[in-house]
């Protein structure tokens, strides 16, 4: 599924959050977005597969250590959305 | 219930003292210094010696202690638990004289018993540097004495474990030239009393494993050897020792029980110790299947070592099929294991010295890798088991039993009849009765599992066993016998018959003694001992569950991944818990210290 | 049988270079003949260094004349590392004789620098690459004994203090470390337990203060009693900040691409182990004697060596395969090569097992003509835990299976290009850089399965073989697309680890797929036909639990008969079929 219009960075965080929460086999509420993700033992190598998700979802590419970089899912989701924006700027 | 052979072996434990003690004679510290430096470990086979335990090799009507068999294998455990280098260097006077027990004269017998007891070490000489299973192409040879009395013996037996430390040497040796089955013979060499120039030793070889043993050879020239010395008659050789062979085989159970029970324990202790993603390595769940497959491998092995054991006296005329059973299955499931708990010790598994713990994991790994070649390697045990195909498929098909003697095998609450050596036979006529009272005892299960006295998957697995060993069955028939030219698939068929046997051996054990050790007011007498923790392994038939789906799985590969791995979760709570109270890893209660006393 | 006319399709590509097979490679010939006891750098001579537990100084100077160390510096600093699969096969004459040897004086020196030939650090590399040329020791200090491969917890600190790093803490286990010229050090530079918090530090140890430093004591194992593995403390080491090799905080990074070519390439070497096994008991049973006959002789143990050859062909497949795939597939190695590191030393393990079966008590002598077998024995699981163990491998491989099964398998993945398979054919030379550290979405080596098999629909023994390993692969795919999310996890349950485990089974298949087809026009017969594959796919699909279709019985004879003719005219078992000394 690949979404035609930019998502808000809210939608990702959502997004984001539901992706993490479904790893972690806990429910989203759970989910702190401020949160480093390695605190939910979201292991670095694990992380990795996060990014994979994030390119099946959005069409785009990202570095696979997105994630370590960027280690919280409100730093993923911002970082995210000014690249999608990007991307779909340079597209037009 | 408490199981005899079970509360002598911890009492020999006990007595051995603790062997985590560097202080001990028989601790792990020194067990692996003498493997470092390739040293015979003298002093810790003279405390077994002090303990009485080359008494325990004699048969009572002898003058020593062996009475039943099950006992003797679970006193070698708990020496194979601590080093297998002492086991099979002390226990090895038990294969030198068991030629004698089987099938020496009362009077030769007797005296022989007293040297046991009084510390004469006796060895075995099959072997030769030419030729090792093919016992009939043996090159020593004993001619007639030059006044017709007695023999002289010339030639080399290499590989000997104690060919060098021996006292007395039960010699195979060609007596007729053209040889034969019935063209050799038994001599009981006693070699302080030969002339020294007649023989000498050959030098002990660099060993991978029980590096301090004594595996070296002897040469004979012209050795004068009284007539005194023939075991049983002349010509009667290779038959004695085909059927010493099946006690011996039997025996060698016990030394991968102990070893596996050393490896499991290391991997068990190190999966607490160790932190991994922030929590200790038994949290896992990786981990934990690869130890609770282990354990279950190692109740399985369990249970067949104890009918086969029992069976020595009780079905002692099934003794070829169940001795090469044993003697295959044991070790080559306790051989898989140690990769399986290697994983989970990583480097520890590897490394030697003071690292970690002594480095006892990599050296009882080495040092079991003979369990499986001496005494019968494993290809020979299989083709003897094919040779045996027609009576094993005969036996099946017509549901032969010998009721008495499994229910003796099976039941651990009835004491043991006397072992008769008469009933030891070369091939068995009547098959195996574990095996073919495998659908009794499918049906038995069924009902139990009817009933709710045992879980519904038990009942589904016996019953999957029962339909993979018809299928079995019948490619068993198919195999045309052939003397030597056995096709590759001929010997897979083997390894799964060994299978059933175990199953069945399995079922056989679970069914005789789920009252005793299994029932419901123990459970729920709020014991905390270990005979509670037993309990649980027993009630509704757990342990059963896990050793049938292992072995499943060996009998009908394709089945593996159908095959539910569930039932190993459950079992890690018996294992923690044993592991816990630091007592054996065991299908039966094992009494402490406090206990045994 | 021969080829189905299909793969004549590779024609268009560059002949296969093939010359050299009838010359021993330049190390075999500097080794000589391994069994000859007088040879000092023959068997008998690598028996005797193991046991004093050192490595034997005529192999060591033999490989310094040889200037060994110049292979694994990238042709771009002056060396000769092109090709990873040609390394593996410089390095297989060594395995061959002695695992310690080509570890310990040779392979641990790609351990040491790949991390830093992966890094953009030209400074540290020019430097590193004058270090190896030179003949100088290099070390690489990752873990430690108590965080093993859980890098992100290993404790060793470097803490700023102003041009300066100070060091402080231990690393055990680490090969070489106290006879190094330089360590490569994997040390702590964040406080948190991220993958952000580690940086690697190229220390020149002749700089290194002395009373800062301590080197502990020697460090022994079973098997490769001849490395030395040491460790090193630091006591607030000062180091000059200019030591930090690539980005601060980028060391797990690194590692994650430099340890893709070092798991391969390792794996590809210890073929060389494996051959001299199955060379020893391929001999011994010509020429043991027993019930009249010679051992080779019973219908069983030609199974048992067939079927090790087989197994011999496999992991040589699988893991030469996924040294060219570092060229030409880097965007997918993060996967093959842990996949591959995972089930070769398994497969290698297992068939030694069944072959020490054969030899009987003499693979359980230390001495003898046959006394190098359990060398290897004990050598083998060493090598193959040194910088990686199989449930890591696994855990490595789980995580990444879910979207593969999703984006690429049996979903119009195009299968590899043929120059992944060509055997000893040149390739673009090796760029760490370009390895991924995850991998993608494609997986192109597993795509060749179930072309392969659309192809063989129509052959008797082959057809149903692939046929069924498809039908597995439909499975695993389903498999791992409803893989619960905690069994992608270190934490995950037993059935993660089985789905790696298939994954790196069909991984192996597809590689003999390839290598079979694409290799048609190969010298020797036996690669172009199809016993050793009919013979590999069965080997596989019995592992992973599957009934085997009925084959023919020749298939096994005919692999047999080369493993057979291979030893007598004295030629390696492995792919390329080389002469030996
Ligand atoms: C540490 C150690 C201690 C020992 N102690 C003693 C001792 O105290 N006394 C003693 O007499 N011997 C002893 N031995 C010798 C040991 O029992 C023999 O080595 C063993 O019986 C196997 O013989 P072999 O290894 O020479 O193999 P061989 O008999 O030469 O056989 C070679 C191979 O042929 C195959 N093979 C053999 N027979 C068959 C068959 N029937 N069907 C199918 N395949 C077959 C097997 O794969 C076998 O491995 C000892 C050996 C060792 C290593
Ligand atoms: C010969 C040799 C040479 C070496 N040379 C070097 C060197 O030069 N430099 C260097 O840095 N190091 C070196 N090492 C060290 C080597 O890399 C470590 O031994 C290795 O990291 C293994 O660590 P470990 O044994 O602590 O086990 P780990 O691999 O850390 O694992 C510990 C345990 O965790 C388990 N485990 C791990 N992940 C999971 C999971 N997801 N699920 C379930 N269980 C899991 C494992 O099975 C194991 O039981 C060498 C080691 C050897 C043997």
């Amino acid at each position: 599924m690949t979404t035609t219009t930019i998502s808000s960075t809210t939608e990702i965080r959502d997004w984001l959050r539901e992706r993490v929460a479904f790893y972690l086999e806990r429910p989203i509420e759970e989910i702190d977005s401020a949160a480093r993700l390695v605190e939910y033992g979201l292991d670095s190598l694990y992380a990795l597969t996060l990014c994979g998700d994030i390119e099946d979802e959005f069409d785009i590419t990202v570095p696979p250590t997105l994630a370590w970089d960027f280690p919280s899912v409100n730093a993923i989701a911002e970082q995210l959305h000014d690249q999608i924006s990007e991307q779909r700027l340079a597209d037009r | 219930m408490r199981y005899g052979p079970y509360a002598a072996a911890a009492r020999l434990d006990e007595r051995l003292g603790d062997p985590q003690d560097d202080g001990r004679l028989f601790s792990y510290a020194r067990c692996a210094a003498l493997d470092e430096g390739e040293e015979f470990p003298l002093e810790i086979c003279r405390e077994l010696d002090f303990l009485g335990l080359p008494r325990a090799y004699v048969p009572v009507e002898y003058g020593g202690t062996l009475l039943g068999y099950d006992e003797a294998l679970q006193l070698m455990r708990v020496v194979a638990r601590r080093d297998l280098t002492v086991a099979i260097g002390h226990g090895k006077t038990f294969l030198g004289a068991v030629s004698v027990w089987t099938s020496g004269d009362a009077e030769q017998a007797r005296r022989l018993g007293a040297e046991i007891a009084g510390g004469t070490i006796v060895s075995w000489g099959l072997t030769e540097r030419d030729h090792g299973s093919d016992l009939l192409a043996g090159e020593v040879r004993a001619v007639p004495g030059p006044d017709g009395s007695g023999y002289r013996l010339s030639g080399e037996k290499w590989l000997i474990n104690n060919a060098t430390r021996g006292h007395q040497l039960c010699v195979l040796a060609r007596t007729d030239t053209s040889g034969g089955p019935r063209g050799f013979s038994i001599l009981l060499v006693d070699r302080r009393t030969l002339d020294p120039a007649s023989h000498r030793p050959l030098p002990a070889v660099a060993l991978h494993g029980i590096r301090g043993a004594d595996i070296s050879g002897v040469a004979f020239t012209d050795a004068a050897v009284p007539a005194t010395a023939l075991v049983g008659t002349e010509g009667g050789g290779l038959e004695i020792v085909l059927k010493s062979l099946q006690l011996t085989r039997t025996l060698c159970a016990s030394l991968s029980l102990g070893a596996a029970d050393q490896a499991l324990g290391l991997a068990v202790d190190y999966a607490n110790e160790r932190h991994n993603f922030g929590r200790p390595l038994v949290d896992l769940p990786q981990t934990r299947r690869l130890l609770t497959e282990s354990y279950a491998d190692l109740l399985l092995a369990e249970a067949v070592t104890l009918v086969a054991g029992r069976a020595i006296n009780a079905l002692t005329g099934e003794l070829s099929v169940s001795s090469a059973i044993t003697k295959y299955f044991v070790p080559t499931l306790v051989d898989r294991m140690f990769p399986r708990l290697a994983k989970v010790l990583g480097s520890r598994a590897l490394l030697v010295g003071d690292t970690y713990r002594h480095g006892r994991f990599q050296k009882v790994q080495r040092d079991h890798r003979i369990v499986g070649i001496f005494d019968g390697s494993t290809m020979v045990n299989l083709h003897s088991l094919v040779n045996q195909f027609p009576a094993l498929v005969r036996g099946y098909r017509r549901g032969r039993v010998d009721l008495a003697g499994l229910q003796a095998a099976a039941t651990l609450e009835e004491p043991l009849g006397a072992f008769d050596r008469t009933r030891l036979e070369l091939v068995s006529r009547p098959g195996s009765s574990p095996v073919q009272a495998l659908p009794l005892a499918v049906e038995e299960l069924c009902e139990l599992a009817e009933a709710g006295e045992v879980g519904t998957v038990v009942g589904t697995l016996a019953t999957e066993l029962r339909a993979a060993t018809d299928r079995l069955i019948e490619q068993m028939a198919g195999h045309r016998p052939t003397a030597l030219d056995v096709p590759a698939e001929v010997f897979a068929l083997a390894e799964s018959y060994a299978a059933c046997f175990a199953a069945a051996a399995a079922i056989q054990l679970w069914l005789r003694n789920r009252k005793a050790f299994g029932s419901d007011e123990l459970r729920h007498s709020g014991l905390q001992n270990s005979e509670l923790r037993h309990s649980e392994l027993w009630y509704s038939g757990l342990w059963l569950e896990a050793a049938l789906t292992r072995a499943l799985a060996l009998v009908d590969p394709t089945l593996r991944t159908e095959l539910s791995g569930e039932v190993f979760d459950r079992l890690a709570v018996p294992l923690f818990a044993q592991h816990a109270s630091g007592r054996l890893l065991s299908l039966l209660p094992y009494p402490g210290e406090e206990e045994s006393a | 049988m021969t080829a189905i006319d299909g793969h004549t399709a590779d024609r268009a590509e560059e002949a296969l270079p093939t010359g050299y097979l009838d010359t021993a490679h330049p190390l075999e010939t500097r080794f000589g003949d391994p069994d000859d006891p007088d040879n000092p750098v023959g068997f008998a001579a690598f028996l005797r260094a193991d046991e004093r537990g050192e490595l034997l100084p005529a192999g060591r100077s033999l490989l310094d004349t040889y200037q060994l160390g110049a292979e694994f510096v990238p042709a771009a600093h002056g060396g000769r590392l092109r090709q990873a699969d040609e390394l593996a096969q410089t390095l297989r004459p060594v395995f061959r004789r002695d695992a310690a040897l080509g570890l310990g004086h040779g392979a641990i020196k790609l351990i040491a620098s790949a991390t830093v030939w992966s890094t953009a650090s030209t400074d540290h590399q020019r430097w590193l690459a004058q270090v190896l040329l030179r003949g100088g020791q290099a070390a690489g200090a990752y873990t430690e004994l108590a965080s093993g491969h859980d890098l992100t917890r290993s404790t060793v600190r470097a803490t700023r203090d102003g041009t300066q790093y100070r060091l402080t803490g231990s690393k055990e286990v680490i090969n070489n470390v106290n006879r190094a010229d330089s360590v490569t050090l994997l040390a702590r530079t964040g406080d948190g337990s991220g993958s952000r918090d580690h940086s690697l530090l190229l220390l020149d140890m002749s700089t290194v203060r002395r009373d800062r430093l301590r080197f502990l004591p020697r460090f022994r194992t079973a098997g490769l009693r001849a490395v030395h593995l040491g460790g090193v403390e630091f006591l607030d080491c000062p180091v000059p900040a200019s030591a930090v090799v690539g980005e601060l905080g980028g060391a797990l990074e690194t590692v994650l691409r430099a340890f893709q070519v070092t798991k391969a390439t390792l794996t590809a070497a210890t073929v060389g182990c494996f051959d001299t096994q199955l060379r020893m008991v391929t001999r011994f049973a010509l020429e043991r004697r027993l019930y009249h006959r010679s051992v080779a002789e019973l219908p069983h143990v030609r199974s048992v060596l067939a079927n090790a050859y087989a197994d011999l062909l496999i992991s040589d497949c699988l893991s030469s395969t996924v040294c060219r795939a570092l060229h030409v597939l880097p965007g997918q190695t993060a996967v093959y090569a842990p996949a591959t590191k995972y089930l070769v030393p398994l497969l290698i393990q297992e068939s030694v097992d069944q072959l020490a079966t054969v030899l009987g008590a003499r693979s359980f002598l230390r001495e003898g003509p046959y006394g190098i077998f359990q060398k290897h024995l004990r050598d083998l699981p060493v090598a193959s835990l040194a910088h990686s163990g199989a449930t890591v491998c696994q855990a490595t491989v789980i995580p990444q299976l879910p979207r593969l099964a999703r984006r690429s398998w049996l979903s119009g993945q195009q299968p590899a290009p043929a120059s992944l398979f060509r055997l000893g054919a040149p390739l673009p030379e090796l760029d760490f850089r370009r390895l991924e550290i995850a991998a993608g979405a494609e997986d192109s080596l597993l795509a060749v399965l179930p072309d392969a098999a659309a192809e063989l629909r129509a052959d008797p023994e082959l057809g149903p073989l692939s046929a069924r390993l498809v039908t597995e692969l439909a499975a695993l795919k389903a498999s791992c697309t409803a893989l619960a999310p905690r069994n992608r996890t270190p934490l995950a349950e037993p059935i993660g680890f089985e789905l790696a485990e298939r994954y790196s089974i069909l991984l192996a298949a597809s590689a003999c797929l390839g290598v079979w087809r694409h290799n048609q026009d190969h010298p020797n017969p036996f690669l172009r036909d199809t016993a050793w594959l009919a013979l590999a796919l069965r080997r596989l699909t019995a592992r992973l639990g599957l009934p085997v279709p009925p084959g023919s019985a020749t298939a096994e004879q005919r692999v047999f008969t080369e493993l057979v003719t291979r030893e007598r005219e004295n030629r390696s078992f492995d792919l390329a079929g080389r002469l030996l000394a």
